[in-house]
């Protein structure tokens, strides 16, 4: 049996599946300590059932976005070794830095050493303001960390109170200010996600669950509990994340659509090409600044269900939640509120709509049913121009080789899968609109959680491989090092890539042992040529493989009622 | 709306090479991908991505007479490296980018009109296509195209040679010294357009002063004066001073001063085989300057001031070099009617050899003066390689902008070349290139 849990911003989820069926549901309000949140779903879900058999349990939260909501500069210092290239006092790091000499160009040479009486000097000043978390970001760290590694031990051998990290630790990806800022930010949210993955452990040794344990990720691959310790930014975004994988368990595995999730404060529009979820390989924003977390891409839009309707010189607006629908009879006019009045929902009517509705339409002279009727296009438009979005944002996806542009446009999916309260209505208008078919899939309420019991656990790696410095290096945080043996021809690198990629998965917990060539993959394989005055010198393998992403199970048709 | 933004196509065409070890191999633009996204300048808010796209084989014909056809003569390598340019076009021409950096291979600077095989590593010319397709499209009508490539842009020069609205100006490493072997100051533009050809030769061993100098003191002036609506960078990067296969000591601070001064609105790349020691920089230097962005930092590790100065001698061979413009540039021009001459036709006959592929070319140009429009262009041209293989074909352009007299004869020209044709077999082809109407036809 999986357990699957999705702590959101206003409910947390929880689904027990069994055999390919949902066998119990919970949906709960979610608590400001979101630990006693996740105790409640599980006290829910194993009530009177308890812990047999249960082989796998993932957990989707959002508390790295809540820690870092608001955070625009984080109390970190960087120590930036920039070397050749754009002044960095043009680039967008998220908290103040000091510039150190010490250089590593792309092939992972050496080309300046470090002064340590700057490093001295930029530990000293950052202590004085005050400020004990350092990054050490270093162009190229991931061809070569040596520079950011030995000023780690540096500062760590003189400066105990500093807690210090290196860039190449946080991700291997080709881009130091997504490292750096993913580094702060790592920093900053490093020991309260720790205390909350205790607590989290805690909690299943409470229930005695033995089975593995772990944390969804925004690209909906998992990681192990004691393996997320070190990584806290990667479970950001990890809702949207499951609802998308939860609409693909409750559809088909192959399935090509729009997913449009409306929940109270939020939509997001996401695509699903074959089964496999549109992803922003490059990374995502956090607070305005740019970071190396592999993302589902998404749109979203700050409006849901709850956004209250108001009006602003005589113009109708959707604006930000206030509170309860009056459909809930509460005082705020909401848009699910709307969509109760035009009989576009199969929520019960409440005689506090009709009021409201009246207030409105008093002060700007327009009838009720045209208030409704405009504010209905309004959210409908809005939605429109972000599913186009999405779809420029697809086709237009940069591409490096002749085989991507060849094989070219495909069409633009007609499928809309809905998930959350007003989807389906919403769906169901855009569908008419631009005549596409419409996917309300059973379970659509608790999709999200769904999504993280079944997402599989996966893993994609970069490796470039350098014969002739003798180095490789890869995507992942932390995994570069030096070449053992030389490498001749493609096969041979792929070889090699391929062990450390096990070595991974075996360390991540990602493939049954014995069963990891069935689930990797070569995504791409490429050999050059370095050539000098005439003469090969050796060559770089460019190797990218992965398991390919998806689900565990797909839910069985026909389920059974749901407790 | 986004007027600010640097449109950037980078592709880098990671599986395709003329062959495994030619400085045109897949490893090109590795190192410069690695600084570039190093560096997150895909990132950046003032540069836009754009994914590359195919150009259409119209495209090619409205510039080339490729034999026998399009698909011989081009890869979907070369059509893509186009089809950037094209992208990046349009996306100016909708206000969507302040200007753009076409970085992208194969280059194309060194493709003529006429196309018998690949010459100095390029069978199609992106820039032209570019030019010819912004006219067609846009109705855009002076165009100028700046051309700091080490080696003569002497395809680009052979294509509009005889049209006075798009302005060539090559700077380059001396022919003496270096591939292509032309480039001279003497190779002005034809009659109908005298002085919209200038080559700048360079002595071997110019450094960034010269480099700086004769931008600042030659082609600045002369392009004021054009006044064009539109400038087009061929941003070929072997003036580098570490350049394997040329002799210049050009640094990227000063390719980003150009770029900086000239402010072009496409910069496309072209040459530039110091992969590791100039690429990476110069292109970074190049897309920062474009983008209005801080280069100063942009150094080569190589970097030494000595390596980027000149010797004395340099400098005062320059000083001539601008001197000999200066003057050339103030005289009065003749008219069009008598740089035609008392025939009223202009021929020429050119030896053209293609490097790459080992094909000697024999071709007569002619052009008809016409008083109204830059006249017909025709072309008979043969081709052979080592083993004495190649075609012979003939081929009628009628420009852009020619007047209606000068289309109708062209078409007359046309049936009676192909009725010949039919008869005598005198040329295994024959090509009509109707710019006004966009109408291509072989035969």
């Amino acid at each position: 049996m999986y357990i699957g849990i999705d702590v959101g911003g206003t409910y947390t989820d929880g689904v027990l599946i069994d055999d390919s069926k949902v066998i119990r549901s919970v949906k709960i309000e979610t608590e400001d300590n979101l630990s006693i949140s996740i105790q409640q779903v599980l006290a829910k879900l194993l009530l009177n059932r308890g812990n047999k058999n249960i082989s796998r349990v993932v957990l989707s939260t959002t508390l790295i976005t809540n820690m870092l909501a608001g955070v625009k500069k984080p109390p970190v210092g960087m120590l930036l070794l920039p070397g050749p290239g754009i002044n960095p006092q043009s680039q967008d790091f998220c908290s103040d830095y000091i510039l150190l000499k010490g250089a590593v160009d792309y092939r992972g040479r050496v080309i300046e050493e470090i002064d340590f009486g700057e490093v001295d000097s930029a530990v000293r000043h950052f202590l004085d303001k005050g400020i004990t978390s350092l990054v050490v970001a270093c162009k190229f760290s991931q061809r070569n960390p040596s520079l950011e590694n030995r000023i780690e031990h540096y500062i760590k051998e003189r400066y105990p109170q500093v807690d210090v990290a290196p860039s190449n630790r946080t991700s291997g990806l080709l881009n130091w200010i997504r490292r750096a800022n993913g580094t702060a930010f790592t920093l900053f949210v490093k020991n309260d996600y720790n205390q909350f993955v205790q607590r989290f452990e805690e909690t299943i040794t409470e229930y005695d669950i033995g089975c593995p344990v772990y944390i969804l990720k925004a690209d909906g691959a998992t990681l192990p509990l004691e393996i997320a310790r070190q990584y806290p930014l990667e479970s950001i975004f990890s809702g949207p994340a499951a609802s998308t994988f939860g609409a693909l368990a409750t559809t088909q595995q192959d399935i090509t659509g729009i997913m449009l999730d409306i929940g109270g404060t939020t939509t997001d529009i996401g695509l699903i090409l074959n089964g496999i979820p549109l992803m922003a390989e490059r990374g995502i924003y956090v607070n305005g600044y740019l970071v190396p977390v592999r993302a589902l891409a998404l749109s979203s839009l700050a409006l849901g269900g709850d956004s209250a309707i108001t009006h602003k010189n005589g113009q109708l607006v959707i604006a930000q939640r206030k509170g309860k629908g009056c459909y809930l009879g509460g005082n705020s006019i909401t848009f699910t509120d709307i969509l109760v009045y035009l009989e576009k929902s199969k929520l019960s009517s409440h005689p506090k709509i009709e009021l409201a509705l009246q207030e409105i339409s008093k002060n700007i002279g327009k009838t009720a049913e045209n208030i409704a009727e405009e504010i209905l296009n309004q959210f409908i438009a809005r939605i429109d121009e972000k599913i186009e979005e999405m779809f420029l944002r697809w086709e237009e996806e940069p591409a490096y080789r002749i085989f991507q542009i060849i094989s070219g446009q495909e069409t633009r999916p007609q499928t809309i899968i809905c998930l959350g309260g007003p989807a389906q209505s919403i769906g169901s208008i855009l569908a008419q609109k631009r005549s596409w078919e419409v996917i309300v899939p059973q379970h659509a309420e608790i999709a999200n959680a769904i999504g993280a019991a079944l997402a599989k656990t996966t893993l994609k790696m970069d490796v470039l491989i350098d014969t002739e410095q003798g180095r490789y290096s890869t995507n992942l945080p932390g995994l570069s090092g030096t070449l053992s043996a030389r490498l001749l021809s493609l096969d041979e690198a792929k070889t090699f890539a391929l062990e450390i990629f096990k070595g991974k998965c075996a360390e991540w917990k990602l493939v049954t042992a014995g069963k990891e060539l069935e689930d990797i993959e070569i995504v791409y394989e490429e050999g050059f040529n370095i050539v000098r005055n005439w003469q090969t010198k050796g060559k770089i393998f460019q190797i990218g493989l992965q398991i390919k992403p998806g689900l565990v199970n797909l839910l069985n048709e026909g389920t059974d009622a749901i407790e | 709306m986004q007027l600010n933004k640097t449109g950037l196509i980078f592709f880098p065409a990671f599986d395709w090479s003329i062959s495994p070890t030619h400085p045109e191999r897949e490893e090109r633009l590795l190192y410069t991908r690695d600084q570039i996204f190093e560096e997150g300048i895909p990132d950046s808010s003032y540069i836009r991505e754009y994914k590359p796209r195919l150009a259409a084989k119209e495209d090619i014909r409205r510039v080339h007479f490729c034999v026998p056809d399009v698909e011989d003569q081009t890869t979907e390598a070369h059509l893509i490296s186009a089809g950037s340019a094209l992208k990046l076009g349009d996306a100016l021409m909708k206000n969507e980018i302040a200007n753009g950096f076409v970085m992208a291979r194969p280059p194309g600077h060194h493709a003529m009109r006429v196309v018998h095989g690949n010459r100095g590593f390029c069978n199609t010319n992106n820039e032209a296509i570019l030019v010819e397709y912004l006219r067609r499209k846009y109705g855009l009508k002076r165009i100028a195209i700046v051309d700091t490539d080490v080696h003569h842009g002497d395809g680009t020069q052979d294509i509009f040679y005889h049209d006075p609205d798009v302005l060539c100006i090559s700077l380059h490493q001396d022919g003496r010294t270096i591939f292509p072997g032309t480039g001279f100051v003497h190779e002005t533009g034809g009659p109908g357009a005298y002085l919209k050809n200038i080559n700048i030769p360079l002595p071997p061993g110019t450094g960034d002063e010269g480099f700086l100098r004769v931008w600042r003191e030659i082609i600045k002036p002369v392009l004021n004066k054009f006044d064009p609506q539109l400038i087009i960078n061929s941003a070929g990067q072997d003036n580098h001073f570490t350049d394997p296969l040329a002799s210049m000591r050009v640094s990227a601070q000063a390719y980003g001063k150009l770029t900086e001064e000239l402010q072009p609105d496409i910069a496309v790349l072209e040459g530039g085989y110091a992969i590791e020691t100039a690429l990476p920089y110069v292109n970074l230097a190049i897309l920062l300057a474009l983008a209005k962005q801080d280069y100063s930092k942009v150094i080569e590790p190589q970097f030494t001031p000595a390596a980027v100065k000149q010797d004395e001698g340099i400098t005062l061979y320059i000083d001539d070099l601008i001197r000999y413009w200066q003057d050339a540039l103030s005289e009065d021009v003749p008219s069009k009617e008598d740089l035609f001459g008392e025939g009223k036709v202009y021929q020429r006959k050119k030896s053209i050899y293609y490097d790459t592929d080992g094909i000697r070319e024999n071709q007569q140009e002619t052009v008809q003066y016409c008083p109204n429009c830059p006249g017909l262009y025709q072309v008979s041209s043969t081709a052979r390689d080592q083993v004495g293989q190649g075609n012979s074909i003939w081929g009628l352009s009628i420009p852009l902008f020619a007047c209606d007299k000068c289309l109708e004869k062209g078409y007359k020209m046309w049936e009676q070349a192909i009725k010949e044709g039919k008869e005598q077999k005198t040329f295994a082809y024959y090509y009509l290139q109707d710019k006004k109407n966009d109408n291509y036809l072989k035969e």
